[in-house]
């Protein structure tokens, strides 16, 4: 692992014309390290995710990926590097595209061309029978979607990969399938990720590291060590926890 | 049972042998298999993954299954009213009346066009005879029971202008205007964060603890069912795997007495207290359907 961090943030600030959504954020993501971002809606965790994906240009401070300061209007050569998996699979691919020309339009708009091979070898890294490969996004279940979401994202051969809530669309024997996937994928290519979830036990799965978000600021970054010893420093870090516990009747009961 | 019904109180509901079909082109897609339960006043959960039938379970109570999906049962009585024979004019009168359901997005479930407070007042209205002024302070009182602070400025607004939780809590407001004895909840909370969903869940649990309502709550989250509920049916492919108070979900010691599938859906979550290298995924055996 290089000393070079693979995401730098420093100072980031976004506003949609009144609101101020994030808040002088600043966070480091190490090359090979996956790094968790948890928080409520509003919170500002996914916006933060496509500021750094390149898809808000509205925004102010410094970002440098794999060492390059980046402008607000990126490069081809960015999108080579990182690439984004959205929330939700329905949503995120063309109801009339095939499989094959999901894949394919990323390949066909850098100009790589041995698009067969790789499209090939996509589909077989996330786990899809070449038989899917003309079909449409209605003949495939949630999970199958994810996986061609992932496919798409992976068929550059990017570095960096920026999941939004990746599984929070799936069942949980899905979500068990996809979270595998996505481990296996990152140690074999030395991947490095930001996952955005509101799952804590997701990101402590997942996660070396994690930031705690609310109202657009980081509350708290700690480790998943520290968050499976249920110690973290701030009482709102510790709030999220409780509730993401489940229900408990005592504390919820009002005395009479 | 280890609910509130006390052994001489006839049960709310109870259900045997509930099938539904839908008759389609390529065949008959059988989506709930032969399910049975009675419910006292309690919470009861329905657990599964999607298409295992727990949201047509729900569906097929309140006669809302549409064509060309039927509904066929051995038995199906609230509170000894047989649903099977009842006419649709009694069973309409019954249906939000009596037995309610809230559903799972309040983004898609409410009238886009009519204020949230219109909406609730015109539940009050279509069950009971009452004047605007009335249903208005009704509804007023309504959103306030659930944890609505400006109820005067929340019942003026739109759908669109409301987040999601409020939206959630106006539709529970909604459906218990009517006081209902049944209330079905398919994922309430599902779309909402985890502090909003116990805010959700506790005005829920009142509701069963004070007013003794029956509450059929389906889920697909294990540790909140768990969590949550008195009784927890399992259901995979339209059947009940097993049905079982909810504290043994996570108890280890009853481990062997579980049944796979249950055991495969605690498998694949990510546990804080676990780490593990790798999920399980889940094995599903075609014995399970037989």
């Amino acid at each position: 692992m290089t000393t070079q961090p693979a995401i730098a943030l420093d100072k980031l600030n976004v506003s949609f014309g009144e609101a101020h959504v994030v808040k002088d954020l600043s966070f480091t993501v190490l090359s090979g390290e996956s790094y968790g971002i948890v928080g409520e809606s509003g919170s500002g965790k996914s916006t933060v995710l496509r500021v750094l994906a390149g898809l808000n240009r509205d925004w102010s401070g410094e970002i440098a990926i794999l060492g390059k300061a980046q402008p607000k209007i990126r490069d081809k050569a960015f999108h080579r590097q990182v690439q984004m998996v959205f929330q939700d699979p329905y949503g995120s691919l063309h109801p009339k595209k095939t499989v094959d020309d999901a894949l394919a339009e990323p390949l066909t708009i850098h100009g790589i061309r041995d698009a067969e091979a790789r499209i090939g070898r996509a589909m077989a890294d996330v786990g899809l029978p070449p038989s899917f490969r003309f079909r449409y996004p209605h003949q495939l279940s949630g999970g199958q979607r994810q996986r061609v979401a992932i496919a798409r994202a992976l068929v550059l051969e990017p570095t960096i990969l920026l999941l939004d809530e990746p599984t929070s669309a799936l069942d949980v024997s899905i979500q068990a399938e996809v979270l595998n996937l996505l481990q296996a994928l990152r140690q074999e290519r030395k991947l490095t990720y930001i996952l955005v979830s509101h799952d804590l036990a997701v990101v402590a799965h997942m996660c070396e590291r994690l930031l705690v978000m609310q109202f657009g600021r980081g509350v708290e970054e700690m480790t998943a060590a520290t968050l499976a010893a249920r110690a973290p420093q701030t009482a709102y870090a510790q709030q999220l926890l409780t509730a993401s516990e489940g229900f408990k009747r005592q504390a919820a009961t009002i005395p009479a | 049972m280890r609910a509130l019904t006390t052994p001489t109180e006839q049960p709310l509901l109870e259900l045997d042998n509930l099938r539904v079909n839908f008759h389609t082109p390529t065949g008959i897609v059988r989506a709930v298999r032969g399910l049975s339960f009675t419910l006292g006043r309690e919470r009861l959960g329905i657990v599964g993954e999607s298409g295992s039938g727990k949201s047509m379970t729900g569906r097929a109570i309140l006669d809302l299954i549409p064509y060309p999906g039927e509904v066929l049962a051995d038995r199906l009585v609230y509170r000894g009213q047989d649903l099977l024979t009842m006419d649709k004019r009694t069973r309409r009168k019954l249906r939000g009346r009596h037995i309610s359901m809230v559903m799972q997005d309040p983004k898609f479930s409410l009238n886009p066009v009519q204020t949230v407070g219109e909406q609730i007042a015109e539940a009050y209205r279509v069950h009971h005879k009452a004047s605007v002024r009335e249903a208005r302070e009704r509804s007023l009182v309504m959103l306030e029971a659930v944890q609505i602070r400006e109820p005067g400025r929340v019942y003026e607004l739109y759908p669109h202008e409301v987040s999601g939780g409020m939206g959630q809590r106006v539709m529970i407001a909604m459906m218990l205007i009517a006081e209902p004895d049944i209330l079905i909840a398919d994922e309430p909370t599902s779309a909402l964060d985890v502090t909003v969903q116990l805010q959700i869940l506790k005005i829920l649990d009142d509701l069963v603890t004070e007013r003794g309502m029956g509450l059929i709550f389906i889920s697909h989250d294990l540790h909140l069912v768990q969590s949550f509920c008195d009784r927890v049916i399992v259901m995979y492919g339209g059947k009940a795997m097993e049905t079982l108070p909810a504290a043994e979900l996570a108890d280890e010691a009853a481990r062997s007495q579980r049944h796979p599938y249950t055991l495969g859906l605690l498998g694949c979550l990510p546990d804080l207290d676990h780490p593990k290298a790798k999920l399980a995924t889940l094995t599903r055996d075609p014995a399970w359907l037989a």
